[in-house]
């Protein structure tokens, strides 16, 4: 066999730096529910508070639910409050996460709904079709978006109803949301209502690359070995 | 009145088509049958992956994005350089180079964070994708990235290149030809615990003030990764063995020889059902697993060129009537009884060049990569649930068909990681 010097050699290894001591994560990996609450209810640091609502999520310490809603709000945390909500898969995290809705803006507000949309919060819908008609469009666009992932018939209207409407972004999120949504009513049985928004979503109103997604799905599913069939 | 003679006047003057647009000079392509690609986030690695690019006759590269300006002019500057013209465009905001229509692929190489979040992103533009490994940060996002190319109909590659590497193949070969006997266990060597331990620190660095005058955007290199503060280590590449930004040792060779394995054993549209984590986090390391069918997989730091000195990212297959051993070195270290079928192949190195010229084929005939991203996702969940099961520190069972771990339910919930706002997948 050829011997060839092609091998990758391996890099070298300049040292890197080193955290200081009050941003090493340490015990806060070891502690339990009760420890990681305490963290996040007393006066601690940034960091800390950080790395509590990670494990506080992995352990699925529901018991901290109340302190990391109440960390929602905040600019740096926020996402690793998420990080501790989106994996308990307890009603006391969705509704958390649903009553931040009414308080939060901006990119704090993105970032629930993009929870909401992840735990397909079906309560959440009707807030969600309000927000989806919201003035800044980064939050309606995430509103959609969850909206197609909860993959309801009431997401599929509310879908259908804003295509015709929506311009540039706004359009191509919409028309994604309709594709997951499709999917979702396939996935649920609803084998009907998800033909049925493929063929609306194969329209002309829909961005080139979903509308070719749309035909193609209704292809792949009426060509399915596992399609229901007509009785001869 | 309009005379046959101006009928035919007018009617040939737009008949008369430049050669080179038809590409009839020799070994010309018409520029209507190039593949026109961009870039996104062109470090080190992906200069190496744009330099295969730049040499294909039937693709064409005219734009890059990155949030480093020092990183955006390099490019540009070899691109035009390459070219002889001044085309490529320079951009900051992957949204407006992803706008395009008429870019038809995009290279993505950025940090692992941000593969998937902006693979998808390319999909619902419409684009094909190639992109660097490892492809995802999470077993939901490998899952996501798959089900989003199949709604888009996209075709994706990941840089899983030895796919196309002739050793590679070679080795995949003697199994597929029974020359091996049945198969009874694949060894994926993993990121050596020297460079990248399997157990990535949780910890920050230091603060420290950003660079000067908006060289770079840090809020875009975080991208969909939690917040942290900022420090030069970073972005300098020493990102990896951070937990927020990386997979790990299991993440950074598995994406590749976990890969390997799968695609030898025909094995690209499954996982293993049992993950055991051996040794600690200072290495040697493994994760022993075992597939539906009792194949095992066995997941090793193996230093960086393997005990038989076969070179970087090393796989071996094991079968009952012989086995095969090959890596980065191109030379294949076999069983005496099967060292008589081995014949000289290319060098590895030409793997890479040979799997984006797979890629830019695929893009041009419509036809399926082979390391696409239904079989890039599910390499990456076994590697992510291997990762898992190292951190939980305990042996993890798992369901194909559930898509859950059936023993664990902490190991449940690190299937995902919540993305920072405004991303999402």
């Amino acid at each position: 066999m050829p011997q060839t010097n092609a091998t990758t050699p391996a890099p070298a290894k300049p040292k890197p730096p080193v955290a200081p001591p009050q941003l090493q994560e340490g015990d806060i990996s070891k502690l339990d529910s009760q420890g990681l609450l305490k963290i996040l209810t007393d006066v601690s640091s940034e960091f800390q508070k950080a790395k509590a609502c990670q494990r506080a999520g992995e352990l699925g310490a529901t018991a901290a639910i109340p302190a990391l809603a109440a960390l929602l709000g905040d600019d740096k945390l926020g996402t690793y409050a998420r990080y501790g909500l989106e994996p308990m898969h307890v009603p006391a995290a969705d509704e958390a996460l649903r009553s931040a809705l009414s308080r939060l803006k901006g990119n704090l507000l993105i970032g629930v709904i993009g929870s909401i949309g992840k735990r397909r919060d079906v309560l959440a819908l009707p807030a969600l079709i309000k927000l989806m008609r919201s003035t800044d469009a980064s939050v309606a666009q995430a509103a959609v978006a969850a909206i197609g992932n909860i993959g309801t018939s009431e997401s599929a209207s509310a879908l259908q109803a804003l295509l015709p409407k929506a311009t540039g972004m706004m359009k191509i999120v919409v028309a994604d949301a309709g594709l997951t949504c499709a999917e979702r009513l396939l996935s649920a049985g609803k084998r009907e209502q998800g033909l049925a928004l493929y063929t609306f979503l194969s329209g002309p109103d829909t961005p080139r690359a979903a509308r070719h997604g749309a035909m193609n799905a209704i292809v792949r599913e009426e060509t399915s070995l596992t399609r229901p069939r007509t009785a001869l | 009145m309009t005379t046959r003679r101006q009928v035919l006047k007018s009617s040939i003057a737009p008949m008369i088509v430049p050669s080179y647009v038809l590409g009839q000079r020799s070994g010309n392509v018409a520029p209507s049958d190039k593949v026109v690609m961009g870039g996104i986030g062109i470090g080190s690695r992906g200069a190496h992956d744009l330099s295969k690019i730049l040499k294909f006759q039937d693709a064409k590269f005219l734009a890059i994005c990155d949030v480093r300006n020092e990183r955006r002019e390099t490019i540009k500057s070899t691109v035009d350089q390459a070219y002889g013209n001044r085309d490529c465009k320079m951009y900051s905001d992957q949204f407006e180079l992803l706008a395009r229509t008429d870019i038809d692929a995009v290279l993505i190489a950025t940090g692992d964070r941000w593969h998937t979040p902006l693979s998808i992103i390319a999909a619902q533009h419409g684009k094909d994708v190639y992109c660097e490994k490892p492809c995802s940060m999470s077993i939901e996002e490998s899952w996501a990235l798959a089900e989003t190319f199949r709604r888009y109909n996209r075709l994706y590659q990941a840089g899983c290149q030895r796919r196309n590497g002739a050793n590679f193949k070679l080795c995949r070969e003697l199994l597929q030809s029974g020359a091996l006997g049945k198969l009874k266990a694949l060894y994926a060597n993993v990121g050596p615990s020297a460079n990248w331990p399997p157990l990535p620190s949780r910890d920050w660095l230091e603060g420290q003030e950003l660079p000067p005058n908006g060289l770079l955007d840090w809020d875009r290199w975080l991208g969909p990764a939690p917040w942290r503060p900022y420090h030069p280590s970073y972005v300098q590449g020493g990102w990896r063995n951070y937990y927020d930004f990386h997979g790990g040792g299991i993440l950074e060779w598995g994406s590749h020889t976990v890969d390997l394995c799968h695609w030898a054993a025909n094995l690209d549209e499954t996982q293993p059902i049992e993950y055991e984590p051996v040794g600690g986090n200072t290495g040697p390391y493994s994760v022993n697993c075992v597939y539906a069918n009792g194949v095992k997989l066995v997941m090793r730091d193996n230093a960086w060129d393997g005990a038989l000195d076969t070179g970087s990212c090393s796989f071996r297959i094991e079968g009952d009537l012989g086995w095969v051993e090959t890596g980065d070195k191109t030379k294949i270290e076999a069983s005496s009884n099967i060292k008589p079928l081995l014949r000289p192949t290319e060098a590895a190195a030409m793997a890479l060049e040979n799997h984006m010229r797979e890629f830019v084929t695929c893009v041009r005939t419509r036809t399926t990569p082979s390391a696409n991203a239904s079989a890039a996702a599910n390499s990456h969940v076994t590697c992510h649930a291997a990762f898992i099961a190292f951190q939980r520190g305990k042996t993890l069972s798992w369901s194909v068909e559930k898509r859950e771990f059936t023993n664990d339910e902490i190991a449940n919930r690190m299937r995902s990681r919540a993305i920072r706002e405004p991303w999402r997948i």
